[in-house]
């Protein structure tokens, strides 16, 4: 009896196991082994670059979820040689997260457009070579589909249309630029006073009263730098007065080409003063191009010599407060002047009059007097008016704007104002 | 002789900084090779400017020597400093390892020139402490505010005053660190921006300047 009933329960169970195995999969194992591909997937040239990379841009499919991967495939020979491109989640790189303004591109939500930048993973030439691209997306883990190999041939463009905006202020500024400049050679033009700027005549007497020299540091940034280029124009003024004056100037310098720059215009300066006796080859001297070696020995000179006055113009880094510190101690007055906004409050707490920035640039024009150049300083009154109105319009607009949700205002607004 | 001295260096200035702004909206590979170019040109021109700097620094040396000024010793330091790196860089063919360790070189980096620069480095922190003294000195209402918001700072800092802030002002139930938060953000930055938006304008209008040949004393007046 017991042996039948043993007999009948393996019996049952060996059926039902059957039965399950004869059950057909679930929907989603079916496609896990079965991918299905990837449609409507457009590869073309990346617009507004060099030629280094593609866009690829594909519907956003129906049965996306956070949970879905893509992974995107480059290779340069078509048939192998896959190197993983980009990977992201599904809600991630859509037409809306490119990183181009509206007036050049044209993305929504509903489908997805990435980048693929193939420069990065073949090597800088890649323009005019055909490169091959797929597309793979997983789901928990399995391959749930995938697309067809598409050929794609990056080509270099010549216009950024997406910086158009800057452009279109640069155009702006270059008009009114050119109005400033040839409505100065009819009437004058009122600048407000720079003390630092009034007070070197004030340091260049003193120094003459007490027979010690003027130090005269134009930093350590390269004649490519525009603060150096400002300060070289400042050392053409300061020059002339001291050679109108008979006074001492020494010019110590951690750039060559800087120093053979200066040399030419401090040589000028004694010609147009009417003093070219007076000029002497080492007034403008080299010391190093090494921040700390310059800084050393600059301190020594101070330390020793105890100028009576000293200049700081230029672009400083570290070196601003070795020497403005050993100058004040020195008792010389000091006149500093940088662009270099975090070197600023070290000018500020050691010298007694510092330059801030715009002012570095001004000094050269304010001192020279030539109303050409005083017209410029307009033009740069004219971009902080456009700055300022631009500043306070766009806040009062995107804050409306963000209050009543119009996202596509907003959109237009911080594009507009966006460096690309 | 004027156009060749004026005219030519004028025209140069224009057309390559009429191409270097241009190559800011032309992406193409031709704009990104003239901008390489134009660096490997400046290199170059560096180089040869270089041996100018080093005869300037020999030149005032020597004649501080010769003439025997005050202070002429120091000048030999600048031969003796000049010789210590060169003579080793020349004998280990410029390396600064070998398979032995460190030539000459890199000994003469590590134990002279290192320490040197880190020494006048290191010299920065007494003269931040002498310059905050000086500028703590409250002498107007502009100075008063910038020793308020750095003591806040300083304060925020140490645990110290971290306890003495919860002692004097915890009734505030504001933190010092909330309080320096708000001064680094927006006081702090408002200020940098300003003067930031100032020197991109500056830089602009000076770079135009130069291009369009209104500002030309960098090469003389005549």
């Amino acid at each position: 009896m017991i042996k039948n009933k043993i007999i009948g329960v393996l019996f049952l169970s060996f059926f039902t196991a059957g039965l399950v195995a004869a059950k057909p999969a679930p929907a989603a194992a079916k496609t896990a082994t079965v991918p299905t591909v990837i449609t409507g997937v457009i590869a073309a040239d990346m617009p507004y670059d060099a030629g280094g990379a593609a866009l690829l841009r594909w519907p956003v499919g129906p049965g996306e979820n956070p949970e879905t991967i893509y992974t995107v495939y480059a290779s340069s020979v078509g048939n192998g040689g896959w190197i993983k491109a980009e990977e992201f989640t599904g809600q991630e790189k859509t037409g809306k997260t490119l990183e181009l303004p509206f007036w050049a591109w044209d993305g929504s939500q509903t489908e997805h457009a990435v980048k693929i930048d193939l420069a990065n993973m073949f090597g800088e030439s890649v323009a005019g070579s055909v490169f091959y691209l797929k597309i793979s997306a997983m789901n928990n883990g399995k391959l749930a589909a995938e697309s067809a190999d598409i050929a794609v041939t990056p080509i270099g463009n010549w216009f950024r249309l997406d910086r158009v905006n800057n452009l279109i202020l640069l155009i702006v500024v270059i008009i009114v630029f050119f109005w400033a400049v040839s409505h100065a050679k009819r009437k004058g033009l009122f600048i407000r006073r720079i003390a630092g700027l009034d007070a070197i005549d004030e340091a260049i007497g003193r120094a003459t009263e007490m027979g010690k020299p003027i130090y005269y540091m134009p930093g350590i940034g390269s004649m490519s730098s525009i603060s150096t280029i400002a300060s070289a124009f400042i050392l053409g003024e300061v020059a002339k007065k001291v050679a109108q004056y008979d006074s001492t100037i020494k010019v110590p310098h951690y750039d060559p080409i800087v120093m053979t720059v200066c040399k030419e215009v401090v040589k000028q300066s004694f010609l147009e003063a009417g003093r070219p006796d007076s000029y002497r080859d080492d007034i403008n001297f080299f010391v190093s191009q090494d921040q700390f070696s310059y800084a050393a020995s600059v301190d020594g000179m101070i330390s020793r010599e105890k100028p009576a006055a000293c200049f700081f113009m230029g672009y400083f880094m570290a070196e601003s407060l070795l020497l403005a510190e050993v100058g004040a101690t020195s008792g010389a007055i000091q006149i500093a002047g940088t662009d270099v906004e975090h070197q600023l409050p070290f000018f500020f707490t050691a010298c007694d009059y510092t330059l801030m920035g715009e002012e570095l640039y001004a000094a050269g024009a304010y001192l020279s007097k030539e109303p050409m150049l005083l017209s410029a300083l307009k033009v740069q009154d004219f971009g902080k008016l456009i700055v300022m109105v631009s500043v306070f319009f766009g806040i009062i607009l995107v804050s409306l704007a963000g209050w009543f949700h119009w996202d596509q205002v907003v959109r237009i607004i911080l594009n507009l104002f966006k460096v690309y | 002789m004027k156009f060749i001295k004026k005219q030519i260096p004028l025209l140069i200035v224009l057309v390559v900084g009429v191409l270097t702004l241009a190559s800011y909206y032309v992406p193409h590979q031709s704009s990104v090779n003239f901008l390489e170019m134009m660096n490997k040109w400046e290199n170059i021109v560096s180089a040869f400017a270089f041996f100018l700097g080093l005869i300037s620094l020999f030149y005032t040396h020597y004649s501080k020597i010769s003439r025997k000024v005050d202070g002429w010793g120091y000048s030999l330091f600048v031969f003796v400093g000049f010789f210590a790196m060169v003579i080793p860089a020349i004998l280990c063919h410029g390396k600064m390892m070998d398979e032995a360790g460190k030539t000459a070189l890199g000994w003469s980096f590590s134990f002279i020139y290192n320490p040197l620069s880190a020494t006048m480095f290191a010299i920065l922190a007494f003269y931040i402490v002498s310059t905050a003294y000086r500028s703590f000195r409250i002498k107007s209402a502009q100075a008063l505010v910038l020793f308020v918001c750095a003591f806040i700072l300083i304060l925020g800092k140490v645990p110290l005053g971290q306890m003495i802030w919860d002692s004097v002002m915890g009734w505030t139930r504001t933190g010092i660190s909330d309080v320096i938060e708000w001064i680094m953000s927006y006081p702090a930055v408002a200020g940098k921006r300003g003067i930031m938006i100032g020197i991109a304008i500056g830089a602009v209008v000076t770079s135009f300047k130069i291009i369009f040949g209104i500002e030309r004393q960098y090469m003389g007046k005549d």
